[in-house]
């Protein structure tokens, strides 16, 4: 009953943690510096490999899927860079004597990289919508899309990074463990843009929006269930 | 015996998997070059090319599947059992399902790369120029598994890099779990997209001896694939006791 009594209100544990998420962002400015530098340097590279190139169709499918490729690479590095400062700052170590379950810190962690993740994309379609000569914002449904695969690549990366923080090299083996597991994630992402893009309409990209709906809802949901487990020892 | 705990029906299951395995697959080979056809006549045993132009006739190359299909239902086997593994040893901490998760992925490596080389050197053959990798499409059922042979040997690898043994068996358990999900993709990935790589087993070839040879290869390599998970299984076993008594 003590314990009970002791532990704070649900909201106001994941306001807390949430603030402390924006709080240490904000101080260190770590995440959003690494995460958008990356992908405006992926943007500049990719720009620099299909200069020269017509801009038809084929070339405006290869590029969004570059994007995704970009935006992936972009979840790993803001993903490594939070997981190796939390287990510096003994994160995990706090994390054994939380009053609330430990799913509540992978569904505050997974909700601060998702916007953090969501502004790194804002800069880079801004920069690469001119650059590339992207046919971008005619399409409302992307902004379901954006998010639905960013929460797809993010749940398991949440999950796995915790995880691969512990070891040497854990940066590569986090590009290692994340990108077979959300494969179907890319595959949904580039598939509903690409059949928006390509004048298909909703119809046409509604079977890949439900495909990173159901990998979004069980990775979140995997994620929940297992982050204490995996933190435990 | 290397259990003395309780060494009779694990050791048991493991003997009887590999000698029935090792039965299976010889019966399997015998069949696949003395049972089946070698003529073959038109109707039973033509592919129709991706394109959907004319048809080619398979000639030999089908007796490949004897080894194909059977790999891709160990690989689906392996699969689950790495869900089940890692479920287990997160709800009892018991060890044994931490071996069983490893060497379901270990077997699964294996039968995910049978699958993956026999395909694509069919597929060189039945829709591709004949050059090695012509036949590499990157169509929805290629990939995905292509895809789930890159998971198992992530979830080797994470392991390998784990210092810590208790982290390194959630690790196991976790990415097991997360891998289970991949197999009802590739099975799935047939509806989709899919031009070259048949729907079905017995749309290609319905001659009954061919039929027939199917289902006993289908039996016979997966027990012998699985009494490989077995012995794995029990190589893990001996593995974690040994650990177990160097800590002691």
């Amino acid at each position: 009953m003590a314990d009970a009594a002791a532990k704070p209100a649900f909201p106001r544990a994941v306001a807390a943690l949430f603030a402390r998420e924006l709080r240490v962002e904000l101080r260190t400015k770590s995440l959003l510096t690494s995460m958008g530098l990356f992908a405006l340097l992926c943007v500049v590279i990719v720009g620099l490999g299909v200069r020269g190139l017509s801009n038809d169709e084929t070339f405006q499918r290869f590029v969004l899927a570059m994007l995704w490729v970009c935006t992936m690479f972009a979840a790993v590095v803001g993903l490594n860079r939070a997981a190796s400062a939390d287990r510096r700052n003994g994160f995990f170590q706090a994390l054994l004597i939380l009053p609330h379950d430990a799913g509540l810190v992978f569904f505050v962690r997974l909700v601060s990289t998702l916007v953090f993740l969501l502004l790194t994309q804002a800069i880079m379609i801004v920069v690469a919508v001119p650059l590339l000569k992207l046919d971008f914002f005619d399409q409302p449904l992307m902004l379901l899309v954006i998010p639905l695969a960013d929460l797809g690549v993010l749940a398991p990366g949440v999950l796995l990074s915790s995880a691969t923080s512990r070891v040497r090299g854990g940066e590569a083996l986090l590009t290692i463990a994340l990108l077979p597991v959300a494969v179907p994630v890319f595959a949904g992402a580039t598939g509903a843009t690409e059949r928006l893009q390509g004048g298909s309409g909703a119809d046409g990209a509604m079977a890949y929006v439900l495909l990173l709906v159901v990998c979004g809802a069980m990775f979140t949901a995997l994620g929940l269930l297992l982050y204490g487990r995996l933190n435990e020892g | 015996m290397p259990t003395a705990s309780k060494p009779f029906p694990s050791w048991m299951v493991t003997l009887a998997l590999a000698a029935l395995g090792l039965i299976g697959a010889e019966v399997v080979f015998y069949l696949s070059y003395n049972y089946v056809p070698t003529q073959i006549s038109e109707g039973t045993l033509w592919v129709v090319t991706p394109d959907h132009g004319a048809p080619i006739n398979l000639y030999e190359s089908y007796r490949i599947f004897f080894v194909h299909l059977p790999s891709a239902y160990a690989t689906a086997l392996c699969c689950g059992i790495c869900l089940v593994g890692g479920v287990m040893w997160l709800l009892s901490k018991k060890p044994k399902w931490e071996a069983l998760t490893v060497a379901s992925a270990e077997v699964g490596l294996m039968t995910g790369a049978i699958v993956l080389l026999t395909g694509t050197l069919w597929a060189d053959y039945a829709w591709g120029s004949g050059r090695i990798g012509s036949g590499w499409n990157w169509e929805p059922r290629l990939t995905t598994m292509l895809i789930l042979w890159l998971a198992f040997a992530a979830l080797l690898v994470l392991r390998k890099a784990m210092d810590q043994p208790r982290q390194r068996s959630a690790l196991t358990a976790v990415y097991g779990i997360l891998l289970g999900p991949l197999y009802p993709l590739v099975s799935k990935a047939i509806e989709i997209g899919q031009t070259s790589h048949p729907k079905n087993f017995s749309d290609l070839l319905t001659a009954p001896e061919i039929a027939i040879t199917k289902n006993i290869a289908s039996l016979g390599l997966t027990i012998a694939f699985m009494g490989l998970v077995a012995l794995r299984y029990q190589m893990g076993r001996l593995g974690q006791q040994i650990e177990q008594e160097r800590a002691a």
